[in-house]
């Protein structure tokens, strides 16, 4: 069984980010990128899901400018085979994104496709669903368990009355929460074989796909910044405070 | 246009995943590692975590377990483990020893020692200071005499890191007496081996030495008494250690160097941090006074140029320059990188004021593992005559 993971090149989360001085845009300068957490969920549960014996190659693929090669090459070193670099200038919007996954998995034939369920600078959430409309494969999304049942894949997955499980017919397409797994951290001795990985790169027009645009960013500002606290000393006070403070209850 | 300060994308990926590996011990475990190391209980887990990382293949080639990959990515390793505050511990003489090993020793002492080590599985010590000889090796005592196939070993050492978790040392000893060495080709040079020695051998007798200074392991007086060794334990030729020795003493100043650089990015990082947050008298937080901001500015500054000399040495190792060229080079840097920690850390101190000294914050190991990095494993004074001896030619003293 062949897995297609997607990777996203985003800040670091450990970076605390900054607007430009302009309000245009985040400021990317100097700053440290990584790949989107939920995107290193699931390439470890391809890389588990080949452990297994499950599946038998993990294809990664990463789509956006030049640099997005260092994520896929982090995602070799993870346990991926092999690489594809869908290669844009700067970003892309998610229909767009999906539109070109769906490229690559007409290519590549996956029976399971796992991406990130949302990535951490956009918080969009629309990526693996759209490429689920698009392809006309079964989704499931949120998932924080992942069984393959012979030609069937069960997702168990965090929605608010706690835990839905489905059973989704392959080829079919996941994406990750938090809990899914623990990713591991790569290896000096994976990271020197990764250079060796194949990686392939394609073209929008490869895909048949023509980039647009549907959105347009207004401005980017930091969230206010937050007043520090007191302690109260009582209830009562505390509800002192409230009233004719606050003025939030009455 | 060569030089280029970029680091590859292998050495980005290497110190990520090293940062990514060592998060629970610099965050949630921190206490708990602290702990360990106050009572000198060994972190065996962290050892695995370096071993798993693929540290203690740096300087190992592949077919027995390595990567090869060389000095600069294993200083760049060391440099963040000591940047977020965590002592890589005995790894510095495990990782000499390998490259000792796999420099010179014979390939049934590569195959039968390298692949553990890689692993993690073993972990090495290394015994050349006596009572009556530590900046002069040459005078040391302890004494290898070879008898049939073996050597036996009599003398004593002091000050041996780690002996009490290592599995193997790397010994120092002499197996032709100075006075015998003096008209040979190589002069006082002659007449040191060196020999892999079980730290479990029968005669070995090990006494805790009481140190004002805990890194984790402790130090210890050895006394070897007919202490017996196969004869192809002997890593390079009988009498030659010094030539081989020297070998490992590069690397390892290097290393000591890189560690002293991630402890300057330590604590200035965590003193400015600090600076920013404090506040004293009325609103203003403290880093906005030059009394604090200049000394972190200026151990900042110090701190990048003996950086630059650190990553110099590594990679001037790696390309295999000149042994004295390396030679200087890694003592010069050993040098500026062990006084811009000492400055980073005594600028942190000034920063945090009282709550330097507490255990949380962590300053006051450093300060101590900083001053013993600008004494051993060579002392700044030694560090000085050699400079002056090879890099400017004047007479020695000594
Ligand atoms: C915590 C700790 C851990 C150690 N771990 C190990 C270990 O694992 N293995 C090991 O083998 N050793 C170890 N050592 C020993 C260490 O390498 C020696 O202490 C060091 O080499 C200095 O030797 P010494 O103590 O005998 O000082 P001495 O040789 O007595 O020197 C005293 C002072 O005189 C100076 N001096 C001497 N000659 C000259 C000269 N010609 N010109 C100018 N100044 C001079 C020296 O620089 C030094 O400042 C450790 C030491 C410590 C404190």
């Amino acid at each position: 069984m062949k897995v297609l993971v997607t990777v996203k090149r985003v800040v670091d989360y450990n970076v605390k980010v900054r607007a430009k001085a302009d309000g245009s845009d985040v400021d990317l300068n100097n700053v440290k990128m990584a790949i989107n957490p939920f995107c290193e969920i699931a390439v470890e549960e391809a890389v588990r899901l080949k452990e297994a014996g499950t599946a038998t190659e993990v294809v990664v693929v990463s789509v956006g400018a030049k640099q997005c090669q260092e994520q896929i090459r982090t995602a070799l070193a993870l346990g991926a085979d092999r690489g594809i670099h869908v290669e844009t200038e700067g970003a892309v919007e998610p229909l767009v994104v999906a539109k070109l996954l769906k490229g690559v998995v007409e290519k590549e034939e996956p029976r399971l496709v796992i991406l990130g369920k949302q990535s951490i600078d956009g918080d969009n959430n629309q990526t693996g669903q759209m490429l689920g409309a698009l392809t006309n494969m079964p989704q499931g999304t949120f998932a924080s368990e992942v069984a393959i049942d012979g030609d069937k894949v069960n997702v168990t997955r965090e929605v608010d009355a706690g835990m839905q499980t489905i059973s989704l017919n392959l080829p079919a397409i996941v994406t990750s929460d938090l809990r899914l797994n623990e990713p591991r951290y790569a290896s000096l001795p994976n990271i020197m074989k990764a250079k060796k990985k194949p990686l392939d790169v394609f073209s929008p027009a490869d895909l048949g796909v023509e980039v647009t645009s549907h959105i347009t960013q207004l401005s980017v500002a930091p969230p206010a910044e937050r007043q520090a606290g007191i302690i109260v000393e009582s209830v009562e006070q505390l509800v002192d405070k409230l009233k004719n403070e606050a003025k939030v209850i009455s | 246009m060569s030089l280029d300060f970029s680091f590859s994308e292998e050495n980005v990926m290497l110190v990520d995943a090293l940062g990514e590996a060592m998060k629970p011990w610099a965050g949630p475990r921190k206490a708990e590692l602290t702990e360990m190391v106050s009572n000198s209980i060994f972190p065996q887990e962290l050892w695995q975590t370096f071993a798993d990382v693929g540290l203690m293949g740096c300087l190992v080639p592949e077919e027995y377990g390595g990567t090869d990959v060389g000095l600069l990515p294993l200083a760049l390793g060391f440099e963040k483990i000591a940047a977020m505050g965590i002592s890589p511990n005995i790894l510095l003489v495990t990782c000499m020893d390998s490259a000792c090993i796999a420099r010179n020793a014979t390939d049934a002492i590569k195959e039968q020692y390298l692949p553990d080590i890689v692993s993690g599985k073993s972990k090495f010590c290394f015994a050349i200071t006596e009572a009556d000889a530590g900046t002069n090796s040459f005078n040391m005592t302890t004494k290898a005499t070879a008898v049939g196939d073996k050597f036996v070993i009599n003398g004593a050492k002091s000050y041996i890191s780690g002996f009490e978790v290592a599995d193997y040392m790397l010994l120092v000893a002499r197996t032709t007496s100075q006075e015998d060495s003096k008209d040979t080709k190589m002069g006082q040079y002659h007449g040191l081996s060196l020999f892999i020695v079980p730290t479990d051998a029968p005669g070995i007798e090990k006494q805790l030495m009481p140190m004002a200074f805990n890194e984790g392991v402790g130090q210890y007086s050895l006394y070897f008494d007919n202490v017996e060794v196969a004869a192809d334990q002997v890593v390079g030729q009988v009498d030659m250690g010094a030539l081989v020795m020297f070998n490992s003493l590069n690397p390892e100043r290097i290393l000591a160097a890189a560690m002293c650089s991630g402890m300057s990015q330590f604590s200035v990082n965590m003193a400015a941090e600090y600076a920013k947050e404090r506040k004293v008298f009325r609103d203003t937080p403290i880093g906005c006074y030059q009394g604090i901001a200049h000394p972190l500015a200026m151990a900042k500054s110090e701190h990048e140029a003996a950086r630059l000399l650190m990553l110099k040495a590594a990679w001037a190792y790696d390309q295999k320059w000149d042994a004295v060229k390396v030679g200087s080079l890694a003592n010069m840097c050993k040098l500026m990188n062990s006084e811009s920690a000492l400055h980073s850390v005594d600028a942190a101190i000034e920063t945090l004021g009282g709550s330097a000294f507490t255990v949380e914050q962590g300053l006051l190991p450093l300060w101590n593992g900083a001053r013993l990095l600008k004494t051993a494993p060579v002392s700044k004074e030694m560090i000085l005559n050699f400079i002056a001896e090879w890099e400017l030619g004047l007479p020695k003293s000594y």
